[in-house]
């Protein structure tokens, strides 16, 4: 009974779609663990469940939100990229966690990359991720993703760190995004080989 | 038109309207939740963000189980007077019917009548056959309602959320609607 309009979003090897009750034990055994550290977890059954239907009643909200990324070969489920926006939140912030047995594919590079893409074409002109400063895997993506950390922007409580990806015009066409689609490439086809070099 | 929750019911009694949670209930229930001593027997919840994100799960469990808590209208003045339903996130023991009346509503029957309503609902239209409601062990106001609804006392146990905790039985769903 997920709302009709969530949009499905498909990249290279990932079909991005709306959160539905059956990927549940999914999202359960990551935020039972330890990997869910630095999002507010490990939660026990019942706030985990609560987490969950949360994540549903924010796309019913905002029209918005967070998508269950499937593998699309197999339709596993490997973690969650979207848009996070509930109260407190000082700004729209993109969002995603890998289950931990999934980490270490680009994923989660993929999933934003294509989750951004979709904000900025319909009407986000900027977007945050609020970091935990130990969670260096998050801190790596923000940073390849080409997020910069905004000292001056206000966290949600003062622990976490801002990071402020590029507005939608530094992506357009730009040696940034180019990068980011070619590490993309490189994760799908590790042989892959560019249309030119890489200009650092 | 209800946007949050396209598929909830509505239902009417002599004063009130129960019907789907929508954007503009927000701030009621969050008033309701942040309350600490209205909202001590259900889950009083102090910081605005958990309150909203409580909002948001209140929709999140519609779209999951197909069925929730409803707001209760007062019909004389439009306004949110409280919320009852079904409720059932994991590790509850069963689905319970619950109730609460919001400041400036207490005192007038609306919990009766709404809970009345929301568990025929629940007999008729969910095809339940038996619900139970819980009640923190020092909310003996809701132990009155319970009684009132003919719901008896049937053993203490430990909720995940709340502690200690007491499961009440209600009439099923044969007696109900007979």
């Amino acid at each position: 009974m997920v709302h009709r309009d969530i949009p499905v979003l498909e990249t290279e090897r990932l079909v991005l779609r709306a959160p539905e009750p059956e990927d549940y034990p999914d999202f359960k055994a990551t935020f039972s663990s330890y990997r869910s550290r630095f999002m507010g977890g490990p939660l026990n059954a019942y706030e985990a469940w609560m987490l969950y239907a949360a994540e549903i009643g924010h796309w019913e909200i905002r029209g918005f939100g967070m998508w269950m990324i499937h593998l699309k070969d197999t339709d596993e489920t490997v973690g969650m990229a979207g848009g996070w926006y509930p109260a407190k939140w000082p700004e729209r912030e993109i969002a995603w966690i890998i289950w931990p047995d999934r980490a270490g594919k680009g994923y989660a590079l993929e999933a934003t990359h294509a989750v951004r893409a979709y904000y900025y074409d319909n009407g986000w002109n900027g977007a945050v991720s609020y970091i935990d400063p130990k969670n260096l895997d998050s801190i790596r993506l923000a940073e390849r993703l080409g997020a910069k950390k905004d000292p001056t922007a206000p966290s949600i409580d003062g622990h976490d760190a801002v990071y402020r990806h590029p507005s939608p015009a530094q992506l357009v066409n730009s040696q940034l995004a180019h990068g980011i689609e070619m590490e993309i490439s490189h994760y799908s086809d590790p042989l892959f080989k560019p249309k030119g070099w890489a200009i650092d | 038109m209800n946007r949050l929750v396209p598929f909830a019911p509505r239902l009417e009694t002599d004063r009130l309207v129960l019907r789907g949670p929508e954007t503009t209930d927000a701030e009621a229930i969050m008033t309701f939740l942040m309350d600490p001593e209205r909202a001590a027997g259900f889950g009083h919840i102090a910081p605005r963000g958990d309150a909203w994100r409580w909002f948001a799960l209140l929709i999140g469990h519609w779209h999951i189980h197909g069925y929730g808590y409803l707001v209760i209208e007062d019909k004389a003045t439009g306004c949110a007077a409280g919320i009852s339903g079904i409720w059932n996130p994991e590790t509850w023991p069963e689905p319970e019917l619950g109730w609460v009346v919001f400041d400036g509503y207490e005192g007038k029957g609306v919990a009766f009548e709404a809970a009345t309503a929301a568990r025929r609902w629940a007999y008729t239209e969910l095809g339940m056959t038996t619900l139970t409601s819980n009640i923190v062990p020092d909310n003996t106001r809701s132990k009155v309602l319970a009684e009132r609804l003919g719901a008896w006392y049937e053993r203490t146990y430990t909720n995940e959320n709340m502690g200690v905790d007491e499961l009440w039985r209600h009439p099923g769903s044969e007696v109900v609607l007979a």
